[in-house]
């Protein structure tokens, strides 16, 4: 008698187990955050007896910060206004969580149709699965194989066909005080020695050359990008992160040995850097103890206003003349999903997405770079004005480390870089490591 | 059986069976599905592969989970001598009226009133190297080499870690103990002066065993928490510099939602399960033996 409840309680139990599990764990329909419910709107007209549909596209964004939010809801007030037969409806949900999110949007039955999200292999990973529909016709019908420079039209094309729409990037430099460099007597360095010979005169005169917060450690792989490409050439680099090449090969330990240990070894950092944030290790460049930061354009989110007129950035040093030039310059845009449910109206609003109308307003507003060149840039300040130079000036674009490679490899590759910064003389041991996980990651079929 | 008395026997089990259901649903369930999920190969994306216990047998390999579990091992270590040892001489020494008593004990409590992350945010200010209280106030007494990284030094980060995790936790170690204390007899205490004891001989021959039960549970709650660890290590470190500070709940959540290997985070988890279960059971079986002495 006593244990008959329990006998009840374990058949529940062992009911809920066979209904939860052995049934198909794929989500069909799924309740996700921010996702809101589709509705199709219908209009009445009055006075006639028919009913006529207005369509509609489902647009999810990861934009969550007051200024880019305002522009984007400004842009797509103006394309509902040039298309009066469709309506907009909008999600916008904080980035980290959309980055986990957008696997359920893909893949629920009524997935949002416009996108935005990162070029490179965020983007590949999920053009690789047939998640992303392909739009070379749009870029056909609205001539952006013509407008967008070779470098962001190759940045969104597999195997010919183009599958991304990119809008707006920022540029990566060596970021550093105008006033420090004054008073020390240097000019920005264009060549590799150039920098070690600034690096050292900064040293001498009681200035650490560079700051760095490796806290999370992408910043550390900021210096990875640039060197390797400098160094090694921007297709190889770009072959490492695609796992087409090996970590082991000399070329990639060179970069450790003969560039970057060097540095550290002779002080050309500041200690502890994986103690620091970002804006931590600013603070000491604004407190004059350190002269110079690789750093991306959103510098200036952490900067502080009085000091605007004391920071200017070069282009990261040329180490050797003749291997061509990469740049680092994380592109956003937008994409459609494959399985959108309203095709002809997904492809109205990434065409007025990738207007030069929008993109000068986005660019205007937001202070962030368009990639379409029909955009009047007189308007831009001047260091916008010479990022364009700089990236328009390159031989190729990419994404940075940890959106150009798989996640985990992006994880592992920088643990790596930390792991060596705390013990340069380890990097042998460290690249055969990477080496493992490559493998395992790339060529062992999942 | 009696009409009256089925009703009487089945009362309390339809009242039971609303949480009891909300139990199954939202804990047992879920469980049991990761149980599923650890002998699969899943991304949280398409269908989950079946593959076995492979993803336990790369866990016994990988290099990070066995850096984990030695972490954990430190925390559990650390949480079962410190706050057990400086709360229990904290409730001693506080137990008796003074000036200002509630006040001082409410400020040893409330390290726990505040969120962990809060907490870990402002103690990883304290802990900068270059800014930070902690090394600015060593520096200004003469103590500079011991001025150092405290979470970026390899060695040091995880012990920086499970410090402000016991500073956090003393607190709560004290109140029981006060609990405890108030529930001495104090007759026992009189009959053990009577008997000539010291103040030592009767703390560790009288009060000690006394307070015996609400030592077992402050050393299972301890382990159980050191076990769960997540909060500060995320807010401080997340598991880094290069996993130095990992520990089993972080580096499950980097597996699942960063890395998107849905499977292999399940395995932490079940591991993280199991050895979890070892200290419960040990805890209920103590606690189911108690209740039937009455």
């Amino acid at each position: 008698m006593k244990h008959k409840p329990y006998a009840i309680l374990v058949i529940v139990t062992m009911l809920l187990l066979l209904a939860a599990c052995a049934a198909e764990p794929i989500i069909e329909t799924v309740e996700v955050p921010g996702e809101t419910i589709v509705e199709t709107v219908e209009v009445e007209v009055p006075g006639e007896g028919v009913v006529s549909e207005k369509s509609i596209v489902i647009y999810n964004s990861y934009q969550t910060d007051p200024d880019p939010i305002a522009a984007e809801k400004h842009l797509i007030s103006l394309f509902e206004e040039q298309n009066p037969d469709i309506d907009v409806v909008q999600s916008n949900i904080p980035s980290e969580d959309y980055k986990q999110a957008i696997r359920a949007y893909l893949t629920a039955s009524t997935p949002p149709d416009v996108l935005t999200w990162f070029a490179g292999n965020r983007a590949r990973f999920f053009i690789d699965k047939g998640q992303i529909m392909s739009i070379s016709d749009v870029w056909e019908s609205e001539g952006w194989n013509e407008d967008y420079p070779a470098g962001f039209k190759a940045l969104s094309t597999v195997d010919g066909e183009q599958y991304f729409l990119p809008t707006s990037y920022y540029w990566w430099g060596v970021y550093y005080r105008i006033s420090i460099f004054e008073e020390n007597g240097i000019e920005p360095p264009q060549t590799w020695d150039d920098l070690m010979a600034a690096c050292e005169t900064l040293k001498s005169n009681g200035v650490t050359p560079f700051t760095i917060g490796t806290k999370a450690p992408w910043p550390a792989a900021g210096w990875f990008d640039y060197l390797n490409m400098r160094v090694n050439g921007p297709e190889f680099h770009v072959n490492l992160m695609l796992g087409r090449e090996s970590y082991t090969d000399p070329r990639v330990e060179t970069v450790f040995t003969d560039y970057w240990a060097p540095m550290i070894e002779n002080g050309y950092f500041i200690d502890n850097p994986s103690a620091y944030t970002v804006p931590e290790a600013v603070q000491f460049m604004v407190d004059g103890k350190a002269a110079m930061f690789l750093m991306g354009a959103f510098i200036h989110n952490v900067w502080p206003e009085e000091l605007n007129d004391d920071i200017a950035f070069f282009q990261f040093p040329i180490i050797d003349s003749s291997v061509p030039v990469g740049e680092d310059a994380p592109t956003d845009g937008f994409f459609i999903a494959a399985n959108a449910q309203h095709t002809e109206e997904a492809k109205a609003l990434l065409a007025f997405l990738g207007s030069a109308e929008s993109q000068q307003y986005f660019a205007d507003e937001l202070g962030r770079l368009p990639v379409h060149s029909g955009v009047d840039t007189s308007g831009f300040t001047a260091e916008q004005q010479q990022g364009i130079e700089m990236l328009q000036g390159a031989d190729y674009v990419a994404q940075f480390f940890d959106r150009d490679t798989t996640p985990e490899m992006a994880t592992e590759g920088m643990n790596g870089m930390i792991e060596f910064w705390d013990n340069p003389d380890s990097i042998s041991s460290i690249l055969e490591r990477l080496e493992t996980t490559r493998v395992e990651l790339f060529e062992t079929e999942e | 059986m009696s009409r009256a008395k089925l009703t009487s026997q089945l009362t309390p089990y339809l009242f039971l069976i609303i949480p009891v259901l909300l139990f199954v649903i939202w804990i047992v369930g879920p469980m049991l599905c990761t149980f599923y999920y650890s002998m699969t190969r899943w991304d949280g994306f398409s269908a989950p592969e079946f593959i076995g216990f492979s993803n336990f047998g790369k866990l016994l390999k990988d290099p990070v989970f066995l850096i984990s579990l030695k972490n954990n091992l430190k925390w559990v270590i650390a949480f079962i001598t410190v706050p057990v040892a400086s709360g229990l001489g904290l409730a001693v020494a506080l137990n008796r009226e003074f000036p200002g008593e509630r006040y001082i004990k409410a400020a040893i409590f409330a390290p726990l009133v505040f969120s962990m992350v809060a907490t870990g945010l402002i103690w990883s200010w304290i802990y900068n190297p270059e800014y930070g209280l902690l090394n600015q106030v060593l520096t200004l007494i003469g103590l500079e080499q011991f001025a150092m990284g405290w979470l970026s030094n390899k060695d040091l980060v995880m012990w920086s870690i499970i410090f402000v995790a016991v500073w956090r936790q003393v607190g709560y170690v004290m109140v029981l103990y006060l609990a405890g204390l108030s529930g001495v007899d104090p007759t026992l205490l009189d009959a053990s002066k009577v008997d000539g004891c010291n103040r030592w001989q009767t703390f560790r021959n009288v009060t000690l065993p006394l307070l015996s039960p609400i030592t077992v549970v402050v050393v299972i709650v301890s382990v159980i928490d050191s076990l769960r660890a997540f909060d500060l290590v995320s807010v401080m470190t997340r598991g880094g510099p290069y996993n130095s500070s990992s520990v089993l709940a972080n580096f499950m959540y980097i597996e699942s939602f960063h890395n998107y290997k849905m499977g292999y985070g399940a395995a932490i988890a079940v591991v993280l399960f199991l050895i979890t279960l070892v200290f419960i059971i040990f805890y209920l079986t103590r606690v189911l033996q108690n209740e039937l002495e009455y």
